[in-house]
């Protein structure tokens, strides 16, 4: 991994920042906010969708969510019906761009890569690393210390033990640099 | 929260249909039909000719119907050409559909894009992710998987999506602004 994270700058006024140091871009969807919790110092880049009508949707701290992603709340088909379930996404987990996400839950310390599709009702467990490009088929769960990659994704290494410290510091680091420009 | 108006449009909604307003853009004349759910972040771009949306359907976001010219002729003298969508597809999220013929009950999976010469008849699913870009006519009930591409046959069509359209319907309309049925259109105004 980098050693030094690049700075990234963005227009202030592009970002709205709450009091508890969330930064959400405007050009994000946010649909049904009363729905949507992050817990703080939450990242969310331009031209996200997050599906917080469907049903809630609670994001922890310092996670960084990538342009053009899709948040999504799973299903489930009832005899009588469908209900959406609430999504839940750990810590420090860093989605980058244009990922299509359907979990149910995301634990912490994960890194989704670029461009992956997290298919229903997954689960997917702390310290895993999605590979980019990957298909995560509908119902898998991802055991903890995984990469996992490929469409339809396939277990292609252990994560080192690491895991945890890396994605902590890739997580505040970026939100360190992620500066507003003057 | 209108739609894109940048580029002018005309699209003529049925009775059942909702179609949420935000990140939607429409070019060109549309018709969708009643019962259909349109979820926000959409593109629907009949820039060749008419796009005909049938009844059931469910169209998840950043999902882009586009009926567009083929690369490289010339546009004036091309005449339009229809592009019919049947009932009960589901597009899902960040699909990429420009076939002109799309049958019943076909599923386009997660960021699957269908080529412009494809036909999809009926009961097909394509996969999440991967590409049809072949000049063909899919047989009824193919799945399309995997980043190789591979094929099988379902013995039956997949089920029905009502639970999930009812159940669309009945929310979607209090959390977004949704298009009324009717015709609404907009021209570009000439520059």
């Amino acid at each position: 991994m980098l050693m030094e994270l690049p700075e990234v700058s963005y227009k202030k006024a592009d970002f709205i920042e709450t009091t508890s140091g969330n930064k959400v871009c405007r050009r994000s969807i946010m649909c049904g906010s009363q729905n949507i919790v992050l817990q703080g110092k939450t990242i969310v880049m331009a031209d996200c969708i997050v599906r917080g009508d469907l049903a809630a949707v609670k994001i922890g701290k310092n996670c960084v969510i990538g342009e053009k992603c899709v948040i999504r709340p799973p299903f489930k088909k009832f005899a009588k019906g469908v209900a959406f379930f609430p999504m839940q996404i750990g810590d420090h987990v860093f989605i980058e761009d244009e990922c299509v996400i359907n979990a149910a839950s995301i634990g912490s310390y994960v890194h989704v890569g670029k461009n992956s599709v997290i298919g229903r009702r997954c689960i997917i467990m702390d310290c895993s690393y999605i590979l980019p490009n990957s298909v995560i088929p509908p119902e898998t769960v991802i055991p903890s210390y995984t990469i996992y990659g490929g469409s339809p994704a396939a277990f292609v290494e252990d994560f080192p033990e690491t895991a945890k410290e890396l994605m902590i510091d890739v997580t505040q680091s970026f939100y360190q640099n992620f500066k507003p420009l003057q | 929260m209108c739609p894109a108006i940048n580029s002018s449009y005309q699209v003529t909604i049925a009775p059942g249909a909702y179609v949420c307003e935000e990140r939607l853009q429409l070019v060109g004349e549309i018709s969708i039909g009643s019962k259909t759910i349109i979820h926000p972040g959409v593109s629907i771009i009949a820039e060749a000719g008419p796009i005909f949306i049938g009844d059931g359907n469910l169209i998840e976001e950043q999902c882009v119907i586009a009926n567009r010219f083929p690369p490289g002729v010339d546009k004036d003298q091309m005449n339009q050409v229809v592009m019919i969508i049947g009932n009960n597809n589901v597009f899902e999220v960040g699909s990429q559909c420009e076939a002109l013929k799309v049958g019943d009950n076909n599923i386009l999976e997660c960021k699957a894009q269908v080529g412009r010469s494809v036909t999809l008849t009926s009961g097909c699913v394509i996969g999440a992710k991967c590409s049809l870009t072949t000049d063909e006519v899919l047989p009824e009930n193919t799945v399309v998987f995997g980043s190789d591409h591979q094929r099988r046959t379902m013995p039956d069509r997949p089920a029905f999506q009502t639970h999930q359209l009812d159940f669309l319907a009945r929310i979607l309309p209090t959390s977004h602004y949704v298009l009324k049925h009717g015709t609404k259109s907009h021209t570009q105004p000439a520059t």
